[in-house]
């Protein structure tokens, strides 16, 4: 089966810092691969490399059949692939519903407005935002603004859905709705690809697991392999003392 | 946003009454005048707020469309074409010139692009007085042809506006202003939700143009005269800016209410110095800026919400009285 | 036209003016740098500085170049205050938001001057003023020296400081890093009152010397200011040293340009440099320069 999304030699280089480097790797369709490795990995970089808002050093992206390397963002978002921000970055002026309508209007090939109404609301239902519609969307939670940050990108109809972070800031209430959440978007069909350091989740969700350390990938396997890896483990929590 | 519904029909009805006044009052030119002036402001500060409020780029340098315009017009006037259509020919250069300018300064940040803004708006100046075979240079240019009635003028200018008005209004309620409202709230993440936001902005910025331009156009009709330093100018540029934020910017009716403000206080105090409503509006700007950044809306909404539930208290007292 | 003494002579006018320019740009250099605000009632300061000289001239017969350090503690003390009362309520919304603000500052100032001293010209003639001397078998107006040799000895003054007193190193460590320099204990609130007072006095001490070389009214400023913008973006935005370079680059260009248009198009030189480098080289000639390196 083609992957959804191929990474070939990805390497990013901002003045003498090599951010990311030879990143090589496939994004197998409809499943969800999980990014992991320690802070300052280059795990953002690379999503936003995906996305379009940063071009890489040397590399290219393959989505499907058609290379998007250097493509503008909003670009790579009608194609297809829907970047969630780590830290979120919701319209505040705007209410929820008219957040999650910029996205419907514009994120897939644009539309007219009356069915990006209707595709707004559906999102807003499956996200469990609905009730939450006509507020600003600088009155929302931290819990509630990440299911809109995900609202939005899901009102793009992605066929790969990049999530940055879901977890952080959540408590464990809110964790388990979000990995709900992930699970059924991951039921309709989309594929996804998500940083995370809470191990617990990716573990439990991932199909995949790739690990970067240094922005260089040391590993790439089915979770639990993974994790037993000498040089993940090292990356983590460094090198066993000798004697 | 249930105000914005509403928005159109009373823009309508105010239309109306307005466009009555040549009728009911023919020989008052005080009047004509001071309505051409402002409504012709109404439309420019409307445009203006299209890219400077819903986008959030704020320019100092429309003038430059203005003068464009005007001068367009100037020189086909000249050429014997009839007033009116020389308007859309004004609109199209000042569009033409935005496209030109807006490519590159657009892509700069808020703060930058104002600046930038600046450097266009003063480099035209200077280039349109030194162009002087062309222009009339530092003597301007006279329009010796005949003119229609103040009626006209003050009648057509309430078109403007109202025309401004309305394409600022649809443009607000559509996905392309909302587009707008979301790349100034964050560019980045409008952009990654597939928001086309440079194709956006020049939008935005060419369509405000090409109504300042016509202004410009109208105006110079109306003075029957043109110079670069009145059309170009930097005062004529910072009007509009102020007429906004004054108002109220990024809302509807903001630039309409600074624009009748704007003129009202410049009237009153035409007998002081000649720019002492400079002053004034430099102290409200501060004043706005520190305490009601929606301007004169704003304020108006502070205070309307207690107003109005004020009065839907008394009804309700008085009800129960009845009913009691 | 392009003989080798004209060449030179017009070199030596833009060297003088350089520095004049470089004087009247720290003020914005240190106000942005800082606290990353662009400064629009600079043109403002600016203009009264050289108003204050004239007064300074007309009452007490005091010569515009002491008029000028007369301003600097006056201008720092409202600049202190209008950090205080104004600048700090804004500065955390949106940058535009005290872009305009100073903006409105700059339009009372201008009318109040206005007000107070009506629209015409006004100019400081001293004794010295149409004198020339003889530099290098050149005649240079000693006005122009005198301007010169004030902005030289101001500068190096502004340099040391910036290196060597603890000021002087806050500034530039806040200027490079806020946060840190909220981490190692800087207190950045202070340092912003701090920048804004000594950008304010510059404004108002460049505002004084260039009345040695120019005659001005109330709307005076607006012109150098946007100069000094294009000034401080050639140099490098963040870059402090880099103001002395975008001077040289801008009063060099501005010189020579001269002889190949008319003088009245000089100004639009110093506009469109500065949408050319904000467009193309927004870390200015620094950032060519570093690009090269790499």
């Amino acid at each position: 089966m083609t992957p959804a999304l191929v990474l070939a030699g990805i390497t990013k280089r901002f003045g003498g810092l090599q951010a990311v480097q030879d990143v090589t790797a496939e994004i197998a369709s409809g499943q969800i691969t999980g990014l992991i490795g320690p802070n300052g990995a280059g795990k953002t970089t690379i999503f936003r490399i995906i996305s379009g808002a940063m071009r890489p050093t040397a590399g290219r992206i393959v989505f499907g059949d058609r290379e998007i390397t250097g493509w503008s963002p909003h670009a790579v978002c009608r194609l297809g692939i829907c970047l969630t921000h780590q830290i979120v970055r919701p319209f505040p002026d705007l209410t929820v519903l008219e957040n999650v309508l910029v996205s419907a209007s514009f994120g897939s090939g644009g539309r007219l407005r009356h069915s990006a109404g209707a595709e707004a609301e559906a999102v807003l239902e499956f996200t469990g935002l609905i009730a939450r519609r006509d507020l600003p969307a600088s009155a929302l939670t931290l819990a509630e603004r990440k299911r809109l940050e995900i609202a939005r990108a899901l009102a793009t109809r992605p066929s790969v859905l990049l999530l940055d972070e879901v977890l952080a800031g959540l408590n464990p209430a809110e964790s388990q709705r979000a990995v709900e959440l992930v699970r059924q978007v991951k039921a309709r069909g989309v594929t996804i690809f998500m940083i995370e350091h809470v191990m617990r989740a990716v573990m439990a969700l991932s199909d995949r697991v790739l690990v970067i350390n240094h922005g260089r990938l040391i590993a790439d396997g089915p979770p639990a392999h993974v994790a037993d890896l000498p040089q993940v483990i090292e990356a983590y929590l460094g090198k066993r003392l000798e004697g | 946003m249930p105000a914005a519904r509403a928005s159109l029909p009373s823009a309508f009805g105010l239309v109306l009454l307005l466009a009555l006044v040549p009728v009911l009052a023919p020989g008052n030119i005080t009047l004509l005048n001071l309505g051409f002036l402002t409504f012709l402001y109404v439309a420019q500060g409307v445009a203006w707020n299209i890219l400077g409020g819903f986008a959030g780029y704020v320019s100092f340098g429309y003038a430059a469309f203005y003068g464009l315009g005007a001068y367009t017009t100037a020189l086909l006037w000249l050429a014997g074409w009839p007033p009116l259509l020389t308007y859309p020919a004004a609109g199209l250069v000042a569009a033409a010139f935005s496209l030109i300018v807006g490519g590159p300064t657009l892509r700069l940040t808020g703060p930058y692009f104002s600046i930038a803004t600046i450097g266009v708006g003063e480099a035209m100046r200077i280039l349109m007085l030194n162009l002087d075979r062309i222009t009339g240079g530092a003597s301007g240019l006279n329009l010796p042809t005949a003119v229609p009635s103040k009626a006209w003028f003050y009648l057509l200018a309430l078109l403007i506006a109202a025309a401004a008005f309305t394409v600022a209004a649809l443009v607000r309620r559509s996905p392309f202003g909302l587009g707008l409202q979301a790349l100034r709230m964050d560019l980045e993440a409008a952009e990654g939700l597939g928001v086309r936001t440079a194709l956006f902005k020049n939008l935005a910025h060419t369509l405000s143009a090409f109504i300042v331009g016509a202004c410009g156009g109208l105006y110079a009709t109306y003075l029957q005269f043109v110079h670069p330093d009145t059309v170009f100018s930097f005062t004529q540029s910072i009007s509009l800016v102020l007429i906004t934020l004054i108002g109220g910017i990024g809302t509807l009716w903001g630039p309409v209410l600074g624009a009748a403000v704007f003129y009202a206080v410049q009237d009153y105090l035409q007998t002081s110095y000649p720019t002492f409503h400079l002053l004034v509006y430099g102290v409200l700007l501060i004043l706005i800026l520190l305490f009601e950044p929606r301007g004169l809306v704003g304020l108006a909404g502070r205070l309307w919400r207690p107003l109005a539930a004020a009065v839907s208290r008394g009804q309700a007292g008085a009800g129960a009285g009845r009913t009691g | 036209m392009f003989s080798a003494e004209n060449l030179i002579s017009v070199g030596i006018a833009a060297l003088l003016t350089a520095g004049l320019y470089a004087i009247m740009s720290y003020g914005l250099a240190i106000i942005y740098g800082v606290m990353k605000v662009i400064n629009l009632s600079n043109a403002g300061f600016l203009m009264l500085g050289a108003f204050l000289a004239l007064v300074y001239f007309q009452r007490w017969h005091l010569d515009p170049v002491l008029g000028a350090f007369v301003n600097l503690p006056i201008f720092f003390a409202a600049g202190w205050i209008v950090h205080r009362l104004l600048v700090r309520r804004v500065v955390t919304a949106l940058p535009i938001a005290s872009l305009l603000l100073l903006f409105g500052l700059w339009l009372v100032l201008q009318n109040l001057a206005l007000a107070v001293w009506g629209g015409e010209d006004q100019s400081i003639i001293t004794a010295y003023t149409y004198k020339a001397l003889p530099v290098f078998g050149f005649r240079i107006p000693v006005t122009r020296l005198i301007v010169f040799g004030v902005a030289l000895v101001v500068l190096s003054i502004l340099h040391f400081a910036l290196g060597h007193t603890y000021l002087g190193k806050a500034l530039r460590a806040t200027v490079q890093d806020p946060v840190a320099g909220l981490l190692v204990g800087i207190d950045t609130e202070q340092i912003n009152a701090m920048a804004f007072g000594l950008g304010t006095a510059f404004a108002g001490f460049a505002g004084g010397l260039l009345t040695l070389l120019f005659s001005f009214n109330p709307d005076f400023g607006g012109t150098f200011q946007l100069k000094s913008f294009t000034i401080i973006v050639l140099g490098g935005l963040e870059n402090l040293a880099g103001v002395t370079v975008g001077a040289a680059i801008l009063a060099f260009a501005e010189s020579y340009a001269v002889l190949f248009m008319r003088a009245s198009l000089q100004n639009v030189i110093a506009y469109a440099l500065l949408v050319v480098a904000l467009i193309v080289m927004p870390g200015g000639v620094a950032q060519l320069l570093s690009r090269r390196r790499t």
